[in-house]
């Protein structure tokens, strides 16, 4: 594979941990985040511009980077979660917009709009962003599977019963945000890891916005859908790119065409590709089961 | 100098005050934060340009307003056929809401972006002078035409809202849209009635705005966050609480802007928020929008 198409594996990577960050806060906890891409700005910020100033190793700069954008999220947490979900995603929207204004005012640490390119350069980056999806994946499936995931989804189905039942729900809320959140951090690191350049544009409200996109076509219940949803929207475009429509390349219609699958999915299919499934062991033994009763009859 | 940046102030909110209630009005009945809001006014303020472009001589800028606001309606009831009606037949939770109107905001604007993200485009001057004065104070004429039609379109909305049966009906359905079915109101009628006053008040807010600061497809999504702040610090579906909170918010911004600069406002109208959450979160109206069981 030549360096372009080891590139692009990669974005689609990042792009899955990201929308896995915003799986474990939509789908274990029914909150509605828009403001995921302002964790990746403070995270992918503070990581390079500590390892660059201080002359820090990138490891110990990316650990503080991801507990500014956990404490961030913490501040964020506290009061909104305590009031109804609307608030939640308006405020987290408002976040958004207020981090990319703090990053062009503090031009003088993060040079402003044209962005900020002095990052490291490390190694094996491939490696390191294929280790950590599959790690942020396995993550996600655990969580889900825990007694704590149990706990979130009881939160998300109904708020009331789960209090009734004695789960915990604004400190579960805080919590399940806050992971979510350091979850996106990380992508946000990798991001820069990769591109070897932040700007504040490319931490914009559409990339919050993308990636609930990709979470809702993929299936809100299903991890396996949300990851193939995330790796393959970032994937096809790029691919498409010499296509032309009206004149203009198909990668500019990009956002376009999203939006017109989660249209679809809405009115046709409301619980997004693949519903509830998730890929398991199980499930293929299953379905290889089922063929192997029909041959037989 | 500071009755002047009052004045400015109170134009600015009024600004703001006619994007939060369109905003808010849509929550206040289906409870939910309608960011379709956004693209709306984007796509208005691009219809009222191109309508007033297509004629030689442009017509007065009240045709232009009604009749963007018409196609607003239109445009809003499209929208409403498109994403919302499968919604409310499946009974879907509240999150799919937001998707969908999430979703209309981002395909209008990436669709505008495609095509007219070269250059930004600028209705002609409405007046030959830009500002006339009293005194010292120096008022912009732009300014004062977009107060008075605000305030003239926020009186009769409240109006309309407080004092009729179609307001009388709305306020039920806001309570409860299955009782007032059961009273006999008809809820769907009136949800098409809400997206038809949202889509209206998006069409006026486009051309304003547009006059205003130029049409640019991102127009509707940045002046929109500033209508989610006031509604939330006015509490979120309360109409007079988003109007007061509209106005409270574009005298701060005026005077912080006059005394820090304008880099750091969108830092302090998000902090104010955020404030506001802790110490008074059910808003300046004191309704609070609790989930009921």
């Amino acid at each position: 594979m030549n360096n372009y198409q080891l590139g692009l594996i990669m974005n689609s990577c990042i792009s899955v941990i990201g929308v896995v960050g915003v799986f474990i806060i939509t789908s274990l906890a029914g909150m509605f985040s828009l403001g995921q891409a302002a964790f990746m700005t403070i995270s992918a910020y503070f990581t390079f511009i500590l390892a660059k100033t201080l002359g820090l190793p990138i490891l110990l700069t990316a650990v503080m980077g991801i507990a500014a954008s956990a404490l961030c999220a913490y501040i964020i947490a506290v009061p909104t979660l305590k009031l109804r979900k609307d608030y939640f995603a308006l405020i987290t929207m408002g976040f958004g917009e207020m981090m990319s204004s703090i990053v062009i005012m503090l031009e003088k640490y993060t040079n402003g709009s044209i962005g900020y390119s002095r990052i490291p350069k490390v190694k094996p980056v491939f490696w390191i962003i294929i280790g950590l999806t599959a790690f942020v994946i396995f993550f996600a499936w655990s969580l889900k599977r825990s007694r704590f995931g149990r706990m979130c989804i009881a939160l998300k189905t109904d708020e009331t019963a789960a209090k009734s039942f004695g789960v915990d729900v604004y400190r579960l809320k805080i919590r399940i945000f806050v992971i979510g959140s350091c979850i996106s951090a990380l992508a946000g690191i990798l991001y820069g890891l990769k591109n070897r350049v932040i700007t504040p544009d490319g931490f914009s409200w559409n990339l919050s916005a993308e990636m609930q996109i990709f979470l809702f076509f993929g299936g809100t219940n299903s991890l396996t859908g949300a990851a193939i949803a995330g790796f393959m929207l970032k994937l096809i475009p790029e691919t498409l790119r010499t296509v032309k429509l009206f004149g203009v390349s198909l990668q500019e219609f990009r956002t376009v065409i999203y939006c017109i699958l989660i249209l679809l999915v809405i009115n046709f299919r409301p619980n997004g590709m693949l519903g509830e499934k998730e890929f398991s062991i199980r499930t293929l033994a299953g379905l290889f089961r089922r063929k192997e009763a029909r041959n037989g009859k | 100098m500071w009755l002047q940046l009052s004045i400015n102030g109170i134009c600015l909110g009024a600004v703001y005050a006619l994007i939060a209630v369109g905003f808010a009005i849509v929550f206040s009945v289906l409870k939910f934060s309608n960011f379709a809001h956004g693209g709306m006014i984007s796509a208005c303020a691009f219809m009222g340009y191109f309508f007033q472009a297509s004629f030689k001589k442009a017509p007065p800028i009240w045709v232009t307003i009604l009749f963007t606001a018409f196609c607003g309606v239109l445009f809003a009831l499209f929208l409403d056929q498109i994403a919302y009606r499968s919604i409310r037949r499946n009974k879907s939770p509240n999150i799919y809401y937001f998707l969908a109107s999430l979703t209309i905001s981002i395909i209008i604007t990436s669709i505008l972006n495609v095509f007219f993200s070269k250059n930004p485009l600028a209705y002609p001057p409405l007046f030959e002078t830009t500002t006339f004065s009293i005194g010292a104070l120096k008022i912009s004429k732009m300014d004062t035409m977009i107060l008075i039609i605000s305030a003239a379109l926020l009186a009769a909305l409240l109006l309309l809202i407080n004092k009729t049966k179609i307001g009388l009906a709305i306020r039920a359905v806001a309570i409860s849209p299955e009782t007032s079915k059961l009273m006999g109101i008809n809820s769907s009628m009136i949800l098409i009635m809400i997206f038809s006053i949202a889509g209206f008040l998006s069409g006026v807010s486009g051309v304003l705005l547009g006059c205003k600061y130029g049409v640019y497809p991102d127009l509707g999504q940045t002046m929109m966050v500033k209508g989610f702040i006031a509604s939330v610090i006015g509490g979120l579906g309360s109409l007079g609480g988003a109007i007061a909170a509209a106005f409270l918010l574009g005298l701060l911004e005026m005077f912080w802007t006059y005394v820090f600069g304008s880099l750091s406002t969108p830092v302090m109208t998000f902090v104010v928020m955020l404030l506001f959450l802790f110490i008074r979160p059910q808003g300046i109206s004191g309704k609070f929008a609790k989930e009921k069981v």
